[in-house]
């Protein structure tokens, strides 16, 4: 999801209508787009377009052309006329390796309101961020064009070379950037990681930028007073450099410019041609309308597919039977397949209008065997007084451990925890459950709770899922045999023997702590809760209970469920 | 009470009361309490007896005192607003209207509150737009301004002097009931003729095994007292909610399925067509485990599938991403961030025709509020079938939000899944909330079935049911429901 700011007014005056919210939200939807708040007294609202797919939308002009297809204003792929001009770049050979790709166009007599240039700076860092991947494929840069003089040089230039980034006074040098400009801190890894440094150098010598970083400060400025612009993208994908033009010159010929191209000559290092961008040609896509109207459950006509294709901002090309062969805008980079044009007549035809059909697929449902083996310990466990509680799988790591005297740490930790409380994924259940009771000492005694839930476990570098279950009382006079008999109970219920087998633990009283076994085989532990733990707990009441690893009960159907 | 010499039977503790309010004469019930150092359960177990031999009487009475709002703390410490101003006019000379928020923090109704009042009293005049002093040198309003004080300060009974505070809302009037034990006739008096009446509290086992049950009168209860505080075991509300959607959505015909919480990327992005360098990808939206990184890849040909499924779009016609697919990023273990990866799990070796559902614990990295858990549950499913259409896909969520939503009425908008093609958004109109997100669906892309050599369209759908149950339970605080408040968990409605 993309989240961009707009305009309410400005929006309106650009559809030429004046819509209310409501209508408004209605309309970009079709834009896959929607309002999530509307700030009165700024008169701004705040649009989240909620594909990640379409960069075109990420700015009003975008949706916009949407709302005016689907209104039947305006049809088809929208035109979008390109003049010559003498401008040219030259790619050094050397950035074959490392940011090939460039793709410049020019907008002449452009109008550039501070809110244009927000829209377009908004836009820009939008493309860069979440298409061009932080930067790393694709970024964009404008400049003053009068301050321009061809050709423009792309090249690998000498660490010691100096310009005066955006937003500073003095000459910096490159490195310097790198390490100290906002910008260079940010994206300087990027730069980092090629071995050498990318510029774009004006003919006469003077600084562009340092893509994909940073503008020098003056030809790398563009204001309110700028009528010219040159804009440029580079990364290391041609396709996606060509495409991000593309928004950019529909979005600018939207706003009233007049575009004109730029020619490129790459060394044979790298493509061994000339390109002149922007490429602004329709690739095509055939679709077969029997397989689109089976998939979508329609029985449309191509003359009515071409029509709502045409409200879709796409062409038709040509239709033979039942093949047509559909023209994508230039600035969408989303059509992969016919089912994404599927999707386009399904959109342009209304969801809402479409009519739901009722079910056909006929078949028996059920739960999981593991599933109803947890509700039948669910219910063993209500049915002794105990309160079901649901904890935390992603949790501290203090309560698997020191609130619970335990040293080990075999639990699945993460490594990008956003905080310490939720960072590893529990290994057991009645280290949460003390938990809960700690937080619980000023209600009223007995308390006593119970989870049947999932764990992680990890052993040998393999780690798979499992549910295990819970038990704890405390109240003011509680002791073994109280945890004993529920368990007792429970396994008699499951029809499992089982044996008790006195052991050590650090979370239990010495000599009132025993491992279940069953088979033969340990599935869990039962105790009375050691004094330190409670007091670490601040749990002033004696406390019972007991955990067991559900798959190791033979009488239920509980399994281990692997990751591979 | 009757003339005659008759003895009266009262069990000791009625006695024992009996005593203690013939000394007082009249005495209030909690006072009693008190000095009997008997519970209220007792007292009003005992009273009827008394009452019955019109020993003494019962009366209740309804005490009004008062007691601050929290607009009446904030003018008992600043002051009432009608003095605020009058003093700041008082200090400035001349006041224009419009500056008074300059001065006094105060909301602009209460300013204009209270320059009305102070109009009222004839304490001020307005010209231009300018206040000035009419009265000089008035203590306006001291006296309720001393009564706020008092009330802060001791327990002040209700009176009329008190009203304008009550009407200004800064006071409110608290009632409370009183009960007065008046005695009628004086133990003194009849102390001969009070004999002690043994009862039997319990019925005994042996009571009834040698039948002397016929000759003892138990003890009557009274039964408006509070029984003692009983908690049932219970299941935690939203587990039982979840169980009910399991239920509605197995009755729809959808088998359960499950799988594990950490998760091969594989299975939960790539195998979803979800391009490796894909923003959702990222560090900051998926937790990834630290030990071990990496796990196993399953069968290498589903492997090698997905792999050019990426790259080229395998056999589906697909244009495919177009980058050089890493199977050790594929190989990554995650938690699981959505539950479609468990949907992407039963595409191997899938039934043709089926259904299938699964209620999984989901994890994103994000900073823990009311709205936002770093754990939740998601409702996952497909729908698989050679026939199935778009327009089918309608049908389901449309019966989704009649049945497991019980909503009204539901509208579709077009979405974006990496997944799916074409995806849309389900809202539902809850006749009392409006319209809210309920779920999102999709038919899976071919470059998303085709490579576990699945033919036939695959409809996969989600719903929100966190949003749904906390809208249902007005609940406003999503942490809620990992609630370990042990008051909601023994205390929640059950219907």
């Amino acid at each position: 999801m993309v989240t961009i700011k707009a305009s309410y007014t400005k929006m309106l005056e650009t559809l030429g209508k004046n819509l209310p919210i409501e209508e408004l939200d209605r309309l970009l939807s079709f834009a896959k787009s929607e309002i999530d708040e509307y700030v009165e007294e700024e008169d701004m609202l705040v649009i989240d377009v909620k594909t990640s797919n379409r960069p075109d939308l990420w700015i009003p002009e975008g949706m916009i052309r949407e709302i005016k297809g689907i209104w039947g204003e305006e049809k088809g792929i929208p035109k979008l006329e390109l003049k010559e001009s003498d401008y040219k770049v030259i790619v050094d050979p050397k950035l074959s390796k490392s940011r090939p790709f460039i793709a410049c166009a020019i907008a002449k007599n452009v109008t550039l309101t501070d809110y244009n240039i927000k829209q377009l700076m908004q836009l820009s860092e939008k493309i860069d961020h979440s298409y061009g991947r932080r930067r790393k494929r694709s970024s964009i840069g404008m400049y003053n064009l009068s301050m321009i003089k061809s050709p423009i040089e792309y090249k690998v230039i000498d660490k010691n070379h100096k310009f005066i980034p955006l937003g500073y006074t003095e000459p910096q040098y490159l490195e310097t950037i790198l390490e100290t400009h906002e910008k260079g801190k940010e994206f300087g890894y990027i730069v980092k990681g090629y071995g050498h440094y990318p510029i774009l150098l004006s003919a006469d010598g003077l600084t562009l930028s340092m893509p994909p970083i940073i503008n020098s400060n003056d030809v790398g400025r563009v204001t309110e007073e700028t009528t010219d612009m040159l804009i440029e993208v580079t990364g290391t994908h041609l396709g996606t450099v060509h495409v991000v033009l593309n928004i950019l010159c529909q979005t600018l010929g939207d706003l009233g410019a007049e575009l004109y191209n730029v020619t490129i000559e790459y060394p044979k290092e790298i493509l061994d041609k000339t390109i002149v961008t922007p490429t602004i040609e329709y690739e095509e896509i055939k679709i077969n309308l029997k397989e689109v109207n089976k998939y979508l459950g329609t029985k449309l006509k191509p003359k009515k597919v071409e029509e709502v294709l045409n409200k879709r901002r796409f062409d038709v090309k040509k239709i033979e039977k039942d093949m047509m062969t559909v023209l994508i805008p230039p600035y969408r980079t989303d059509i992969l397949h016919w089912v994404d044009i599927a999707e386009e007549i399904a959109i342009g035809l209304d969801y809402n209008k479409m009519g739901p059909t009722k079910w056909k697929v006929l078949t028996t449902g059920g739960l999981l065997p593991e599933t109803e083996s947890e509700n039948i310990v669910r219910d063993i466990l209500v049915g002794t007084g105990a309160i079901e509680v649901i904890t935390n799988t992603l949790t501290d790591p203090e309560i698997l451990t020191a609130n619970v005297n335990i040293e080990e740490d075999n639990f699945v930790k993460i490594s990008n925890p956003v905080s310490k409380n939720y960072s590893v994924i529990r290994n057991m259940i009645f280290p949460n459950l003390i938990n809960v009771l700690s937080k619980n000492t000023h209600e009223t005694y007995p308390q006593i709770i119970f989870e049947v839930g999932e764990i992680v476990k990890l052993e040998e570098g393999r780690t798979w899922t499992q549910t295990n279950a819970a038990y704890m009382l405390a109240d003011t006079e509680t002791s073994f045999e109280d945890a004993h008999k529920v368990l007792d109970q429970m396994m008699k219920l499951l029809e499992t023997d089982y044996n008790l087998i006195e052991t050590e633990h650090p979370s239990f009283i010495r000599g009132r702590c025993a491992e279940i076994q069953v088979n033969g085989k340990t599935c869990g532990i039962i105790g009375e809760v050691n004094p330190e733990v409670l007091e670490k707990n601040q749990i002033w009441m004696p406390t019972v209970g007991f955990e067991i690893e559900l798959p190791l009960i033979p009488s239920l159907e509980c399994k281990k469920k692997y990751t591979y | 009470m009757n003339n005659d010499k008759e003895s009266i039977f009262l069990p000791p503790e009625a006695i024992l009361i009996y005593k203690i309010i013939s000394e007082k004469k009249e005495l209030e019930i909690n006072e009693l309490e008190n000095i009997s150092k008997l519970s209220r359960g007792k007292i009003e177990y005992n009273l009827p007896f008394l009452q019955k031999h019109d020993l003494l009487d019962r009366k209740e009475r309804i005490n009004k005192y008062c007691s601050l709002t929290k607009e009446g703390e904030e003018a008992e410490k600043n002051q009432l607003i009608e003095r605020r101003i009058y003093n700041l006019i008082k200090e400035k000379k001349k006041v224009s209207f419009a500056q008074l928020g300059d001065f006094i923090k105060a909301d602009k109704k209460e300013l204009n509150a209270g320059v009305g009042l102070l109009r009222k009293l004839d304490a001020i005049t307005i010209e231009k737009g300018e206040i000035s002093i009419k009265l000089p040198e008035k203590d306006i309003n001291l006296e309720l301004q001393q009564y706020l004080t008092k009330i802060k300060k001791e327990k002040v009974s209700y009176s009329d002097k008190i009203s304008p505070l009550v009407k200004r809302g800064l006071v409110n009037v608290i009632e409370e009931k009183q009960s007065f034990l008046i005695i009628k006739v004086p133990y003194s008096k009849i102390k001969s003729r009070i004999k002690e009446l043994i009862e039997v509290g319990r019925l005994s086992s042996n009571m009834l095994r040698d039948g002397s049950w016929r000759k003892t009168q138990l003890k009557a209860y009274n039964l408006k007292g509070q029984p003692p505080t009983y908690f049932v075991g219970r299941k935690q509300p939203y587990a039982r909610f979840i169980d009910t959607v399991k239920q509605k959505l197995v009755a729809l015909g959808f088998q359960e399925m499950r799988g594990p919480i950490v998760e091969l990327e594989f299975w939960n992005f790539d195998a979803l067509f979800q391009a490796q360098d894909h923003p959702a990808r990222e560090w900051s939206d998926v937790y990834r485990v630290s030990n071990p990184k990496h796990g196993k890849l399953p069968k290498e040909e589903y492997v090698t599938n997905v792999q050019q499924a990426h790259e080229n779009g395998y056999n589906t016609g697909s244009k495919g991403w177009r980058y050089k697919w890493d199977p050790k990023k594929s190989s990554r273990l995650v938690l699981r961030a959505q539950g479609t990866s468990v949907s992407a799990r039963t595409l191997v070796g899938l039934k043709i025709p089926s259904k299938y559902f699964s209620i999984s614990r989901c994890y994103r990295p994000d900073t823990v509020d009311a709205t936002h858990l770093s754990e939740f549950n998601q409702v996952e499913g497909i729908v698989v079938d050679p026939s199935i259409t778009f327009r089918d896909l309608l049908g389901i969520l449309e019966t989704f939000a009649l049945d497991v939503a019980g909503a009204e009425e539901c509208t579709f908008k077009p979405d974006y899944y990496p997944f799916t093609e074409p995806s849309v958004e389900l809202s539902v109109v809850d006749p009392n909330l409006g319209r809210i997100e309920f779920g999102g669906a999709g038919i899976f892309r071919p470059e998303v079935t085709k490579p576990f050599g699945i033919d036939a369209p695959v409809i996969a759908w989600g719903l929100g049911i966190d949003r749904l149950f906390m809208v249902k339970y007005g609940i406003t605080d999503i942490r809620e429901l990992f609630s370990h408040k042990m008051e909601w968990l023994r205390s929640t409605k059950m219907v």
